[in-house]
């Protein structure tokens, strides 16, 4: 084996061992672990490479199947099975590829069940599949060649196949052009998303007819592949010939891209300097204008050199076309962007080498290029690792380089995976800021209340923090929490080392009724007051059943003057529960009051003072249900009762 | 019978009620967000429902339009999208696979996906489909409590909608937004400015966009055989050629040999 195969055949195992790394994380914690994916990006990389890109790129096959069985051009006979085997191989690679974009991978088969036949996704799906079984077949020969299957059992399927070779033939041309043409369909739908420069109402001829070119140009960089690295002939004269039928039929194409934007009339779309216009002619001109020129001379196509960069450039430039129209042109939220994530690379990149390990082994093994004479003797490679370790034959020498490749490949990857699956975006806190405030000391229970400073007065300054990190401020007297919890003692109360992200708690872990609905109730009393250990069963009498809320004894059955009376606090029936909560009182406090104000008044106040944004000053937040009262208001003073307590 | 929505922008106070009990009937708990996945309108895989605010405080309801011809139910390629023939468009989250083509497709960017799941789904609002059957309105139209949201019959409420434009023409735009967009939305919008920015183009044809796609789809079966007749065409012709150029040259080769 030479020794750039060698080479070869080690990058792309480290690179499938990347991708096996990544598969864990993948399929362990989803999309979102590993993927940039988004709902503004729906479809990325791995739709726009793998997928749309993979079945163009594996377009050889029916083209180069049509041309030598239907066309009975005999010459070109050498590229066709390593064609099919390539598009084999590439359509198993889009599956695969599939397998790692579907949310559901394990429900890839539902098509074939569950059919729609309005969607265009059904029609490539369906064709994708009968096209792989039609691939399978048309290579069958080929691996039932080997001498492995010598059976006649064998040699019978061998023969059949054969004489219905042609029908297989005929079927992969109409499948390839059915499902070649509606990738291009899948867009019709989004009139409104894709750029006008892309989107056109015949995208499907488009695609068809730019996969037919990129058919043949990846036969002639599949056959220069071949030359390098395996040695095998070049047929020149061929590959020529591939590039002036390329080049014809990117002419037709580029005849297509600009015919469609002069009859709907954006062509100066495509001249108004912005970037998808840039991109525009940049992309056709590397995919379609340049190679197509390049091919139509002579002297350059019949160079290997030509007709090789030539091809380059149109794969290349066709892959671009492809994710130019599922993602570069394809509109997002104004502000949000697109790129994969190296993880999304990765997987492309490892499905790729994977087939291409796969491509490798059937070459080596089958009678995939006809010119099996070709082969040169195999070389001994300078540096020999078998040498290393005597102990292990040395025909192990290879396979075991391969798995340090797939396992150094794997090793580099993890590390730079997130291996606890998405991290959510910690709610932001505010830092807590220092501001002046007017004290009014009230005698009665020794509170202080505060209002922030707007006019002269005795002042002094406190504390605003986040205390809840919901983005809501409140005056904070630290001096009054610290002396209530016993003094210069108390700091570790909130202010604690044991919790590794929490730096200090929350206000709501001991206000506990700040937003919970029931949480008036407070159980630590409750098993105080009914004498500690001995008072469970006042309230769980039932010892059959699992202490919960729902088996424990009605609190009005104790607190029959408070509850069974309704006490002040009137609630809806469906929301009645041991006792009402601290939101449910305050909306029922005020808002029955100003509503009955501004009825009573309607000339003297203003029609809202009963609506929501009246006291709430509602904004984008990360939980609806913590609706704290509005900002920063001056004249309020806080924890005033005055108001409230004219209802008790 | 085809339920549907009126959200009456004028009179919106943006104070959440709507997105609050949207939340509690579809359990959807608190939202969640990714790094560097900032809410675009705020609609969520744990938001089916979300007010904009707008600088100029306009507060404007965002939530699935349930077209009447829907781009996601002709997208999902196994019908796991459906428009009910009561008027929701809902999802069969068992038919499923996950391709996200329906997030491609809807001209509003409605559907959401739930990205931080290892079996995700895709989420969006059903116009609570069970309610409606159960013959009460949806969780929304229920809490909202200044009446910007109307449930009815759609003629019915398109009906109320160009009544109140009649009644104060300065009040509103002249356009009931859904009306025609796409072939017409269950969900209608009377507004004093022009609700353009809530689609992905500010100027949505009359056409549905289903009808886009079947364009080409309804030539497959006649692409199909022509393209199977002609290959076969072709193969016939050039096949029997061949044969025959070989019998020729068998003849040709034949009276050489009789000539010697």
């Amino acid at each position: 084996m030479s020794r750039r195969l060698t080479i070869l055949k080690s990058v792309l195992w480290t690179l499938v061992g990347v991708l096996a790394a990544v598969s864990v994380v993948r399929f362990l914690h989803g999309l979102g672990a590993v993927t940039h994916l988004s709902d503004a990006a729906p479809w990325g990389l791995w739709i726009g490479f793998d997928v749309m890109s993979g079945v163009a790129l594996a377009a050889g096959g029916f083209v180069l199947a049509g041309i030598v069985y239907i066309f009975g051009l005999e010459r070109y006979r050498p590229f066709v099975r390593a064609a099919i085997l390539t598009a084999l191989l590439g359509y198993v690679a889009v599956a695969v590829g599939l397998l790692y974009d579907l949310g559901l991978p394990w429900r890839i088969w539902h098509p074939v069940i569950h059919w729609q036949v309005h969607s265009v996704l059904f029609e490539v799906a369906a064709c994708v599949i009968l096209y792989l079984t039609v691939l399978t077949l048309e290579f069958l020969p080929v691996v039932l060649e080997h001498r492995l299957f010598s059976h006649r059992v064998f040699k019978t399927v061998l023969r059949a196949l054969k004489r219905v070779s042609i029908f297989l033939i005929i079927a992969g041309i109409i499948l390839s052009t059915l499902h070649q043409s509606s990738l291009g369909s899948l867009f019709l739908i989004t009139p409104y998303r894709l750029h006008p420069l892309w989107y056109s109402p015949i995208i499907y001829v488009q695609f068809f007819v730019s996969a037919v070119a990129l058919g043949l140009m990846t036969v002639v960089l599949e056959s220069l592949f071949s030359n390098y690295f395996l040695g095998h002939t070049l047929h020149r004269r061929e590959l020529s010939g591939l590039g002036l039928a390329a080049s014809i039929v990117l002419w037709a194409y580029v005849a297509l891209r600009f015919g469609d934007l002069v009859v709907r009339g954006v062509l100066p779309t495509a001249l108004d300097g912005s970037w998808q216009s840039w991109l525009f002619i940049f992309e056709l001109g590397v995919s379609a204008v340049i190679p197509a020129t390049l091919m139509l001379i002579k002297p350059i196509r019949s160079q290997i050199a030509g007709v090789g960069t030539a091809a380059f450039l149109v794969v290349g430039g066709m892959v671009l076309h492809r994710l130019d129209v599922s993602i570069v042109a394809f509109a997002r939220p104004e502000g949000i962007g697109y790129f994969p994530s190296w993880e999304e690379f990765a997987v492309s990149v490892g499905i790729v080498a994977g087939g291409i390990l796969i491509f490798l082994f059937f070459v080596e093994h089958l009678n995939v290029f006809d010119d099996v004479k070709g082969h040169p003797a195999p070389e001994q490679p300078s540096y020999d690792p078998a040498t290393l370790h005597p102990l292990l034959p040395k025909r192990f020498a290879l396979p075991r380089m391969y798995s340090l490749g797939f396992l150094l490949g794997a090793a580099v990857a993890l590390p730079f995976l997130p291996l606890g699956g998405v991290e959510h975006v910690p709610v932001p806190v505010q830092g807590p800021r220092s501001v002046q405030v007017i004290i009014q000391d009230r005698g009665e229970n020794e509170t202080r209340h505060f209002a922030l400073a707007t006019a002269p007065g005795e002042t002094t300054r406190m504390l605003m923090i986040d205390g809840n990190r919901d983005g809501d401020l409140v005056l904070f007297d630290h001096d009054n929490h610290a002396e209530r919890l016993n003094g210069d003692a108390s700091c570790e109360t909130c202010h604690h080392l044991t919790k590794p992200f929490d730096t200090n708690t929350s206000c709501s872990e001991c206000h506990r009724d700040m937003y919970d609905e029931r949480s008036v109730f407070d159980h630590d009393i409750h098993v105080m007051r009914l004498g500690e250990d001995g008072g469970c069963v006042e309230c769980h009498s039932d010892g059959s059943t699992v202490k919960s809320y729902d088996t424990v004894t009605e609190c009005s059955e104790c607190h029959r003057a408070e509850i069974a009376g309704k006490a002040f606090i009137e609630t809806p029936p469906e929301r009645w529960g041991p006792a009402v909560g601290y939101m449910d009182a305050m909306h029922t406090l005020c808002v029955d009051c100003h509503l009955a104000e501004v009825l009573a008044r309607p000339e003297q106040l203003p029609e809202s003072l009963n609506r929501c944004t009246t006291c709430h000053d509602v904004d984008w937040r990360e939980d609806v249900r913590r609706m704290a009262p509005k900002r920063e208001r001056p004249q309020r003073v806080a924890g005033d009762t005055k108001s409230s307590g004219s209802r008790q | 019978m085809s339920a549907a929505i009126l959200i009456d922008i004028t009179r919106c106070i943006g104070c959440e009620e709507c997105v609050l009990a949207c939340k509690e009937e579809n359990d959807l708990g608190p939202d969640r967000l990714r790094p560097g996945q900032q809410a675009v309108d705020g609609l969520s895989a744990t938001r089916f429902s979300t007010i904009l605010r707008l600088p100029d405080d306009h507060f404007v309801r965002q939530q699935c339009r349930h077209c009447l011809e829907p781009a996601c139910v002709s997208a999902c390629l196994v019908g796991a999208m459906r428009k009910t023939p009561e008027g929701p468009v809902i999802y069969d989250s068992d038919l499923c696979m996950g391709c996200r083509y329906c997030l491609v497709a809807c001209p509003y960017g409605i559907p959401r996906y739930q990205w931080d799941e290892s079996a995700p789904l895709v989420r969006k609002c059903t116009l609570c489909y069970s309610r409606i059957r159960e013959g009460k309105e949806p969780a929304c139209v229920e809490a909202c409590p200044e009446e910007a949201l109307l449930f009815g019959e759609r003629d019915d409420l398109l009906e109320e909608a160009h009544r109140r434009i009649a009644e104060n023409p300065g009040q509103y735009v002249d356009h009931v937004f859904g009306e025609t967009e796409v072939g017409g939305t269950s969900v209608l919008y009377l507004a004093d400015i022009s609700l353009g920015f809530l689609a992905w183009s500010e100027h949505l044809g009359e056409r549905d966009l289903p009808q886009l796609s079947w364009a080409s789809l309804k030539k497959v079966p006649g692409v199909a055989l022509g393209m199977g007749a002609l290959m076969g065409g072709i193969f016939w012709v050039i096949n029997r050629r061949m044969k025959l150029a070989a019998m020729e040259a068998d003849v040709s080769l034949a009276e050489n040999d009789s000539d010697v």
